[in-house]
């Protein structure tokens, strides 16, 4: 079997395939292309990183106790007057 | 402290789990700790008045966050000062990909970049890229609820993205060269 997509087309829709926005049909497409295009596959990798790092970078920070307690305790003045 | 409500209990249950999320995307709008704790809590308290609008079971996390980025939009934008945007003017950058294909091909360079500047880096870009770039990169947010919570077509979040990333990626990658994490290349103009 063929590839149905190009690089240039694998390329385009490379970001929404990591991020698992495509249809299954679209993103079927380019895992096939993946499989057989090295640079193709090694530049995904790359992107893929980038995608991590700034999922990871963003679990860092947490919402501060404090301000997390000041939050329900201003829920429940809230509710008391419901 | 009082004990809480039924409603009280069912709003806990299903908005202070994402009460982190909330908080970290208040502080990459805000630019600021205590504005963003402001403003998590002026979001949280107009979420509970508005409790009864919200469709148990749909998404939480994507009605809360939408609920923050109107009070920020509507309160406290005036506030911020923010940089006069430049994207008209600057020049795209390229893919950096083939900068570092030779040296670094997997990208390893972005996680040895430590947080600080990696978020220096995201508050830096445009407000309107910095946004979306936060919501889906960062916070896991479908393009579809984003588009929604923007009041935006998803063309226009996929475009902002597009370049949000490019634009990342491009001072990363001259913070990881400037920084000695990877070589710079012999053929980078300047």
């Amino acid at each position: 079997m063929s590839d149905k997509i190009d690089c240039r087309e694998a390329h385009n829709r490379l970001l929404d395939y990591l991020k698992q926005e495509l249809t299954p049909e679209l993103a079927a497409e380019v895992q096939a292309h993946l499989e057989r295009c090295r640079p193709c596959f090694k530049q995904a990798k790359f992107e893929q990183s980038f995608l991590l790092m700034l999922q990871e970078k963003a679990r860092g920070t947490c919402c501060p106790g404090e301000l997390r307690a000041r939050i329900l305790t201003a829920l429940r003045a809230e509710q008391e007057t419901d | 402290m009082a004990e809480p409500t039924t409603a009280g209990r069912q709003f806990d249950a299903e908005a202070l789990p994402h009460l982190d999320a909330l908080y970290r995307v208040a502080l990459r709008l805000t630019g600021d700790p205590t504005q963003a704790e402001d403003l998590v809590q002026d979001t949280m308290l107009k979420a509970y008045r508005s409790w009864r609008q919200y469709r148990p079971g749909t998404n939480a996390k994507g009605w809360l966050l939408t609920i923050l980025r109107n009070t920020f939009i509507n309160d406290y934008r005036r506030r911020k000062l923010e940089p006069v945007a430049t994207d008209l003017e600057t020049v795209e950058p390229h893919a950096i990909y083939r900068n570092v294909e030779e040296v670094d091909p997997e990208g390893a360079f972005f996680s040895k970049i430590v947080d600080e500047k990696v978020l220096e880096a995201v508050d830096a870009l445009p407000p309107d890229f910095r946004e979306v770039l936060v919501l889906s990169d960062m916070e896991g947010m479908s393009y579809g609820e984003i588009a929604e919570s923007l009041r935006i077509p998803v063309g226009t979040v996929k475009s902002r993205l597009f370049r949000a990333r490019r634009q990342l990626q491009s001072s990363l990658y001259r913070y990881a060269v400037e920084t000695g994490i990877i070589p710079a290349r012999e053929t980078d103009d300047e």
